[in-house]
């Protein structure tokens, strides 16, 4: 099977720490196009991610007839605005792509930003975050970005703001069980019951387990996996459930634990077969752009994941 | 030597035929017969028109006819046979409920069987849904299956508490 990835020469990659964010000061800007070469995706790649729309949920039925639910997510004009690089005290690097999504009217954003969008050459967009990459992966400030950038059969991990619950009693927040039902107990069926023991320690521990507010913060759902892209819609179809209300802003990123990890640990090990999921060949690396878009077919749909047809019985 | 030379041919066969280079699993389903509308592309009215991308015209179809203002609906309490291409390839029994959502429309049939009162759930999009003839309407417009009496609810679990009232649906489709 052709890997092109394992036909490159490995490159020495500069010191590139847990990436983590750093002060904006200390970003210096990637050098535009400085490599006349295509980049290629290695195991040891990371991509950038991308912000799409949750647009709801519907469902799907694979070859075999066997129904899933899907959640549907539309890409909304998302750009590159800047190839963040940072170098820190101790001289490693942290390397990131900053994406917007989602166009905004000028008159609603403020002067700053429009100066920064300005000098991305996009127009100017609600939302603005960024994805810590490893350095080959910087994408050409401006590129629009196309739901061909996931491939159907990989795992993504989405990351948005949950529903907000309001305040909430423990039972559900933290899922306490509450109090009988009955047997004497009176007007505290949900309450919390002790929140503490006696004279010693004599007073709450910090961090104890109390009613609040729940919900209305960011969530990360990992490893769905891609079903199905559509590039003239820009939808990628994800089996599963995602946080979020319809029409929120989502992240999207190859998945850390079943893409990312995988990836570097099989290539380590020598496992060439297992370095990505079944049936995948390569990655459209650094990002599936609009570009990209248009060589390849509209729509593309991952096969079923399972092996045998689970309505036929077994011998 | 050789081997890598035929290795290197069948490289150079495999990008030049495939049309989708980073997955050799990858199903390519033909084009939608409809172009999107424009405004699906900004998001607007987009889960509304993603069933007539998603389905086959027959299952859209069929889908049609579970909607709320097709000529020809198909309305809770008419009698319905079903034929599935996996076991029960065909089950009868009286429309209880049409639970709308889109793709993901389902209904549920009641029959009883060896004095066994049995509940199945269909759905209307799935590959297994081979056939679904109707046997008796119930008060709708149209010429398939014999006339029946109109309902007048839209769900009808009453009828698990009334075994006299399913044996008189079964007795007006013999009679």
């Amino acid at each position: 099977m052709l890997r092109l990835w394992s036909l490159g020469t490995r490159s020495a990659l500069p010191r590139c720490r847990a990436l983590h964010i750093t002060a904006v000061n200390n970003a210096v800007a990637e050098a535009e196009s400085s490599t006349a070469a295509v980049s290629k995706w290695t195991p040891k790649s990371v991509r950038t991610g991308l912000i799409a729309r949750k647009r709801g949920m519907t469902v799907m039925w694979d070859s075999y007839g066997v129904r899933y639910p899907v959640t549907v997510l539309q890409l909304e004009n998302c750009q590159v605005t800047a190839n963040v690089r940072t170098v820190r005290e101790d001289q490693s690097e942290y390397h990131a792509v900053q994406v917007a999504a989602s166009d905004r009217p000028a008159k609603n954003v403020t002067k700053q930003m429009l100066g920064h969008f300005d000098r991305a050459g996009v127009p100017p967009k609600r939302i603005v975050k960024e994805f810590p990459v490893t350095p080959d992966a910087h994408v050409p400030v401006g590129t629009t970005f196309s739901a061909i950038h996931f491939v159907p059969g990989q795992y993504v991990d989405v990351i948005a703001k949950s529903i907000g619950k309001g305040f909430q009693g423990t039972m559900k927040r933290w899922n306490f069980k509450g109090l009988r039902a009955s047997h004497g107990v009176s007007v505290s069926h949900r309450a919390a019951g002790a929140i503490g023991a006696h004279q010693d320690p004599g007073r709450v521990w910090p961090g104890k387990k109390m009613a609040g507010r729940l919900g209305g913060e960011r969530t990360t759902t990992q490893n769905l996996a891609v079903v199905r892209v559509d590039s003239e819609l820009d939808l990628i179809f994800v089996r599963g459930c995602v946080p979020g209300v319809d029409d929120a802003h989502v992240m999207i990123r190859d998945a850390k634990k079943k893409m990312t990890q995988l990836a570097q640990h099989n290539h380590a090990k020598g496992n060439v077969d297992k370095v990505l999921p079944r049936g995948l060949v390569d990655l459209p690396f650094p990002a599936g752009t609009k570009e990209l878009a248009k060589a390849l077919p509209p729509v593309i749909e991952a096969p079923s994941s399972r092996v045998s047809d689970p309505f036929v019985p077994r011998e | 030597m050789l081997n890598a030379l035929r290795r290197c041919a069948q490289r150079l066969m495999s990008t030049a035929a495939q049309p989708y280079p980073y997955s050799n699993a990858a199903i390519i389903p033909p084009p939608p017969a409809v172009p999107a509308p424009a405004p699906t592309k900004a998001g607007k009215g987009l889960m509304a028109h993603l069933p007539q991308r998603l389905l086959t015209p027959e299952k859209l179809q069929l889908l049609a006819r579970f909607g709320k203002r097709h000529p020809e609906r198909i309305l809770p309490g008419s009698v319905l046979q079903v034929t599935t291409k996996y076991a029960p390839t065909s089950f009868t029994g009286v429309l209880l409920a049409i639970r709308r959502r889109g793709a993901d429309t389902s209904f549920l049939l009641r029959n009883v069987i060896n004095r066994t009162g049995v509940e199945v759930q269909f759905f209307v999009c799935s590959p297994h849904v081979r056939e679904i003839k109707v046997l008796m309407r119930a008060g709708g417009r149209g010429s398939e299956g014999r006339a029946g009496p109109r309902m007048r609810r839209a769900k009808l679990f009453y009828l698990r508490d009334a075994p006299d009232k399913m044996t008189a649906i079964s007795a007006g489709m013999r009679k």
